[in-house]
């Protein structure tokens, strides 16, 4: 009987009925640039806290042509998060602060591992539209980037003529 | 006044010449295309200001260590492949002063490059908080960095006496010494990463403009790593001032 209902609890007890993750806002669309943040909730749907779980963000390019799962190097600065504890029937809210690098179609969705359990789990997916934004003179670089080898080319052509007519 | 009298010499020969004009516009042609390049890129473009200024400061400041580098290599071991080194010995001005004219013109060679490098740092580093402290770092530790490698470069040529050989050793320590650049972050982690980091003036000026320009953080923090380059400051004079000493035709 005790072995059933050890048995019977650790079934129960696996990550997908223990917790549960969710992603909000489940769309979101904006250009690239613009910062982003999306807040991940883990809920703890156990009478047992839950300890030490990770919890990360993860983006999948769904351009298509582009299908590709993302390095979030550039985007996003925090992209796990440690979890000492989420008591019985708590939540716990991470955020993850996100800066749009490129332009396409995207998912996100949080991931949540527990080590004792050998399935992670994961929200539902966030749609997520970034329109490209092309900007040809950002902080007016053109006359800078134009201007100044010109400029020095002018002076180079000024002294190399006062040299020849120095040598004659 | 002799000392200035080799520095207008040199400055008239190697920088005031149609072709130190063209490495002038080479590197403004350089820096305009990094810099439209890192402000329109899509993923470059959206690097933090910080990140982008202090790119364009380490790419600064390996420019000044290469040119003073080569420079310094040219000094005394092109003077005596040229055959002029012995007309500029039998002039009243002593080696030493000699080695500080010719030290002034590298200098004023960065100089010149810090110069054109100015309205690009203005430009990308638009709204950025520590634009003018970086700037002022750039100014100072990429003036030692000249100094120091080229006053090594020049201690070369003079001992050495052979161009090809000091510019060959030369552009050995200047790849060691640009090593931080090459490796990528979790190499600089290793213990020998970090051994390199530490003894190597080069990471150290880099190492500097990361922490002021990206981190904000102090001078208090910045004290070690300056502190040691002014002893490779020291130590590369002391190296010139021997090295030029011993120099016989």
């Amino acid at each position: 009987m005790i072995f059933l209902t050890i048995i019977a609890y650790y079934t129960s007890a696996s990550a997908a009925s223990r917790i549960a993750a969710s992603i909000n806002p489940p769309f979101i669309q904006a250009n690239m640039g613009d910062k982003i943040t999306y807040v991940g909730t883990i809920t703890n749907n156990s009478d047992r806290a839950v300890n030490n779980i990770i919890a990360y963000i993860s983006l999948a390019n769904v351009t298509p042509g582009k299908e590709a799962p993302l390095d979030l190097e550039d985007w996003s600065a925090n992209k796990a998060i440690k979890v000492d504890t989420i008591l019985p029937r708590g939540t716990y809210e991470g955020q993850w602060p996100m800066r749009l690098i490129d332009s396409g179609s995207y998912v996100a969705y949080i991931t949540v591992v527990d080590k004792n359990d050998n399935t992670p789990l994961s929200s539902d997916m966030s749609h997520l539209e970034i329109k490209r934004i092309l900007r040809l003179n950002p902080n007016n670089v053109l006359p800078v980037a134009i201007g100044e080898p010109v400029a020095l080319g002018m002076a180079f052509m000024f002294v190399a003529f006062r040299r020849r007519k120095w040598v004659k | 006044m002799k000392t200035a009298y080799i520095m207008q010499k040199e400055i008239r020969e190697s920088i005031l010449t149609p072709k130190g004009f063209l490495w002038y516009i080479i590197t403004s042609m350089i820096l305009s295309a990094l810099s439209y390049l890192f402000l329109t890129n899509s993923e470059l473009s959206l690097l933090d200001q910080g990140q982008m200024l202090y790119r364009i400061m380490n790419f600064i400041t390996a420019l000044g260590v290469l040119m003073g580098l080569v420079f310094g290599a040219d000094a005394f071991a092109g003077e005596i492949e040229r055959g002029t080194l012995e007309a500029l010995f039998l002039s009243p001005v002593d080696k030493g002063e000699i080695a500080l004219g010719k030290l002034g013109a590298v200098l004023t060679n960065w100089g010149i490059i810090f110069a054109i490098s100015l309205p690009y740092l203005f430009v990308v580093g638009k709204g950025e908080q520590n634009l003018l402290i970086g700037i002022a770092y750039l100014a100072i530790l990429g003036t030692f960095l000249a100094i120091i490698f080229s006053a090594f470069s020049m201690g070369l040529s003079a001992r050495i006496k052979s161009m090809k050989n000091s510019l060959i050793i030369s552009f050995f320590v200047f790849l060691l010494a640009g090593a931080p650049i090459f490796l990528s972050a979790a190499q600089r982690r290793t213990w020998f990463g970090r051994i390199l980091d530490f003894i190597n003036p080069f990471a150290g000026a880099i190492n500097t403009f990361d922490n002021v320009v990206i981190d904000s953080q102090g001078f208090s923090y910045q004290a070690g790593r300056v502190a040691i380059i002014c002893g490779y400051l020291l130590l590369s004079l002391w190296f010139l001032k021997r090295s030029v000493s011993r120099l016989e035709m």
